[in-house]
């Protein structure tokens, strides 16, 4: 025991602990840079950056450490790179941790969910901001477990490096139990040690779970600040704002606006019909492998109208919307938002992703998810201000106060601080149309907006998509099951079936007496008899 | 310290941050005596310039106690005859000598690769190891066969008594062939070959005998007796054997003119006596020593 505590304070093998982490980190934060660059590689539209990564990745991550660590020590100076023990070690370390760091990153951002990527395209962010202020944030968070792995991985692995003459704890320990037989008091030191410094990783690993924790509700610090999410303010502020317990109930003054009143919406027929066209569809097909989903499909939407998309599933509604603000690619024809083509130069040649976002963002068509899709690191306010400061260069003050305002209109200003994950999903829907509204679009898509609602929460959004047509003349094409809603908003009902359009007409005569038979069908499966009223 | 740059800018930022924050990895070897130099060496410094005032890099397998290891005292240091030796032939030649530790399979691949100037460390020069660096001889070989105290398998040399036992031995050294080619015997006479245990380094190869799961290590009768020392009670040696090597000084193939000095140096040193004198202060046999030879692939 005296020798065991004697070896526990010898400062020969104290230093050894210093060697240890020098070497650890220099293995670890090489590996950060190398891996991120690997995983880069790996998640690269250009093919021949992601095998270049994937042989890389193969050599380094199959061949045992030992081996690297003598090549790099041993056989890098036949080709006249001679470098210092440490050097070397640390260059092995790197280079094998590269491989698993890579792999980290890239199942971190694999995790964050596409609706998330899909959500900043369709609000026109590039690539780099969507990895920047969407994906990353939340992809750290996935990631902290893994990499504190990695990191008591790095450590223990630094051991092989006595090897070649790095005089880490290790080796140290090894000389020593040599020169003085004394093989077991020294090793149960050098084993404390170990676990000292694997342990002080585990509480640095922990600590940085708990400062991203997203519920941890604590007064933000100045360092918060530094962090790349903003944090949800604390329970007892919110509070204050009295805020009904989730799913929260509606109530009367949180919904903006009454319901339509049928002549005003035959009113403004008629000015529609003489206006430009907001939206041109024109012979697009679209088919993934064997499926055809669009199958020459035609349709033009005037600026100012509202067109309810029906039809059953798989008829296309979804790819259409989505082919609209080209998140989809059609295969041929050719969709014009205000006379301008998405996706496209001037001469026709295919945009690049950023060139893609920019063009979204000008053409300004807005889209409401089925899903919300709303960042789930975000607070409500962010939500909506985020975009308008990455994507429109709005001003930070500018942006909160215009998403203050479209929060309002929802019926959300008293939630602007909370998380997605504490609203229920009528709210985060509305938050969702708040966010698609507030870089002024000048046509709003939405993808059945309802549809993944708990019908008692149905009501609050539809009311609110009620007011945007009937006080706001958004230009609006709702993919929708609701036949009563449709009826209630739409100008116009196009029924889909089968990647194109088989009837299309003003709402209440089409959905009241359907000239195709599919059409009846349809009409009669989801409930509305043909002949009578609409049903509630 | 040696600090070279890397293909990776941030790796090397970083390596350069952290090793000017702290020591490098070898130890410099103990400040070399101010013996007066005599008239030879005088004379061979004159004829080797380029070696004067220089410092060279010494691997070494410190696991080898008289030899070279790490002083119990004073970890930071390497002791033992080998260490001494290589300061005598620094201070005749005007050079100074660090140290070097690296896994004793490693000591001639690190010569070959430049990361060391040369290798003193009680390593056999055999024609196999001949051929990968030049050797210069300095000392007979004599091995001792360590066993279980009171030696329960009654082993008595490298030879037929090792048949059907289990030798712990160290990895790369002489002794593996020497042990393995006994197999042929025991087969001739009925009885099982001996197992070999392949160990890092001499500690692990006496712990494998304490341990019990080997009956004996070969290995230089010095280390034997150390181990003994150090473990009386449990630990014995059966016996001493000789065998056809000579230890030697390896130096890197090609570079003639420093083989031949040190060759020089060697001689002179054992002329003035120094090497006995160096051999009695670490214990061991003086009847080693052995005029220098040349042992080249």
């Amino acid at each position: 025991m005296a020798a065991f505590l004697h070896y526990l304070e010898m400062p020969y093998l104290l230093q050894g602990i210093l060697v240890t982490l020098q070497l650890t980190a220099l293995g670890l934060a090489g590996g950060l840079v190398l891996g991120f660059a690997l995983a880069a590689m790996q998640l690269s539209r250009l093919r021949a950056l992601s095998v270049v990564a994937r042989g890389y990745t193969i050599v380094f991550r199959g061949t045992p450490l030992i081996l690297q660590l003598v090549f790099a020590y041993d056989a890098l100076p036949h080709a006249g790179l001679k470098l210092s023990p440490m050097t070397a070690a640390g260059l092995a370390l790197a280079a094998n941790e590269a491989t698993f760091i890579a792999e980290v990153f890239r199942s971190g951002v694999l995790g964050v969910d596409k609706g998330q990527v899909t959500a900043g395209q369709a609000l026109g962010m590039t690539p780099r901001v969507i990895m920047r202020r969407v994906v990353g944030p939340q992809a750290i968070r996935l990631m902290v477990p893994a990499l504190g792995n990695e990191a008591v991985t790095t450590l223990k692995n630094s051991s092989l490096a006595s090897f070649i003459a790095v005089q880490e704890l290790t080796l140290r320990s090894n000389q020593l139990a040599s020169s003085t037989f004394d093989f077991f008091s020294i090793f149960f030191a050098s084993g404390v040690m170990y676990l000292v410094l694997t342990g002080a990783i585990s509480a640095v690993q922990l600590a940085v779970e708990r400062a991203l924790d997203l519920d941890r509700l604590v007064a933000a610090g100045w360092w918060v600040r530094l962090l790349p999410v903003r944090r949800p303010v604390p329970a007892a502020v919110v509070k204050q704002t009295a805020v009904p317990d989730q799913p929260a109930p509606v109530r009367a003054e949180e919904l903006p606006h009454p319901g339509p009143v049928p002549d005003e919406r035959r009113n403004r027929a008629a000015p529609l019909a003489g206006g430009p066209n907001a939206v041109e569809v024109s012979g697009v097909h679209k088919r993934y492998g064997d499926q055809v989903v669009l199958d020459g499909m035609q349709m033009s939407v005037r600026a100012g109208e509202v067109v309810a998309l029906l039809g059953p599933s798989g008829s296309g509604k979804s790819t259409l919307l989505r082919s609209i603000n080209h998140l989809e690619e059609p295969d041929t024809g050719s969709v014009l938002i205000l006379g301008r083509r998405i996706g496209y130069r001037d001469d026709g040649k295919p945009l690049s992703p950023a060139g893609i976002a920019r063009a979204r963002a000008e053409a300004g068509a807005g889209m409401v998810f089925q899903h919300f899709n709303l960042f789930n690191h975000l607070t409500a306010l962010e939500n909506v201000a985020g975009p308008l400061r990455w994507v429109h260069r709005v001003p930070a003050a500018e942006a909160e106060r215009r998403a203050r305002d479209q929060l309002e209109r929802v019926g959300l200003s008293h939630r602007a601080d909370a998380l997605p994950r504490h609203l229920s999903g009528g709210q985060q829907q509305r938050v969702a149309i708040a966010r698609a509204l507030a870089p002024n679009p000048r046509v709003l898509l939405l993808d059945e907006p309802t549809s993944a609602l708990d019908p008692e929460l149905v009501n609050e959004v539809l009311q609110v998509i009620r007011g945007l047509a009937r006080e706001d003349g958004l230009t609006m094409i709702i993919a929708t099951h609701q036949l009563r809603f449709a009826q209630e908003v739409a100008d116009r009902v196009v029924f889909m079936s089968g990647g194109s359009v088989t009837e299309e007409g003003p709402a209440e005569e089409l959905l009241l007496r359907p000239r195709r038979p599919e059409t009846a069908r349809f009409l009669q499966v989801m409930g509305a008899a043909v002949t009578g009223q609409v049903p509630a | 310290m040696r600090r070279t740059l890397l293909p990776v800018t941030a790796v090397s930022i970083a390596s350069a941050a952290l090793l000017s924050a702290c020591g490098g990895s070898s130890t410099a070897s103990p400040a070399a005596s101010a013996a007066p130099v005599s008239a030879a060496c005088k004379q061979l410094q004159s004829g080797n310039p380029d070696l004067v005032g220089k410092t060279f890099t010494n691997a070494t397998n410190p696991h080898t106690p008289g030899y070279e290891a790490l002083d119990p005292n004073d970890p930071s240091k390497y002791v033992g005859f080998d260490i001494d030796l290589g300061t005598a032939l620094g201070d005749c030649l005007g050079f100074k000598l660090s140290n070097k530790p690296v896994a004793f399979p490693a000591l001639l691949p690190t010569l070959q690769s430049g990361q060391a100037d040369l290798v003193i460390s009680d390593i056999y020069a055999t024609s196999d190891r001949a051929k990968a660096a030049d050797f210069v001889t300095y000392s007979k070989v004599f091995d001792g066969i360590l066993v279980r105290n009171g030696n329960p398998r009654k082993l008595n040399g490298i030879n037929t008594s090792l048949c059907g036992a289990t030798a712990a031995l160290n990895t790369g050294f002489v002794e593996v062939p020497l042990v393995q080619k006994l197999a042929g015997a025991c087969k001739a006479a009925g009885r099982p070959a001996p197992q070999v245990q392949l160990y890092d380094n001499n500690a692990q190869c006496v712990e494998a005998i304490l341990a019990g799961r080997a009956d004996t290590y070969i290995n230089d009768v010095n280390t034997v007796n150390q181990a003994v020392k150090a473990h009386p009670g449990q630990l014995g040696k059966a016996t001493a054997v000789t065998l056809p090597y000579s230890i030697g000084i390896a130096v890197p193939k090609g570079k003639t003119q420093f083989r031949d000095a040190i060759k020089a140096a060697l001689t002179e040193i054992q002329k003035t006596g120094a090497e006995a004198k160096l051999l009695k202060k670490w214990s061991l046999d003086t009847g080693s020593v052995q005029a220098p030879q040349l042992v080249t692939g």
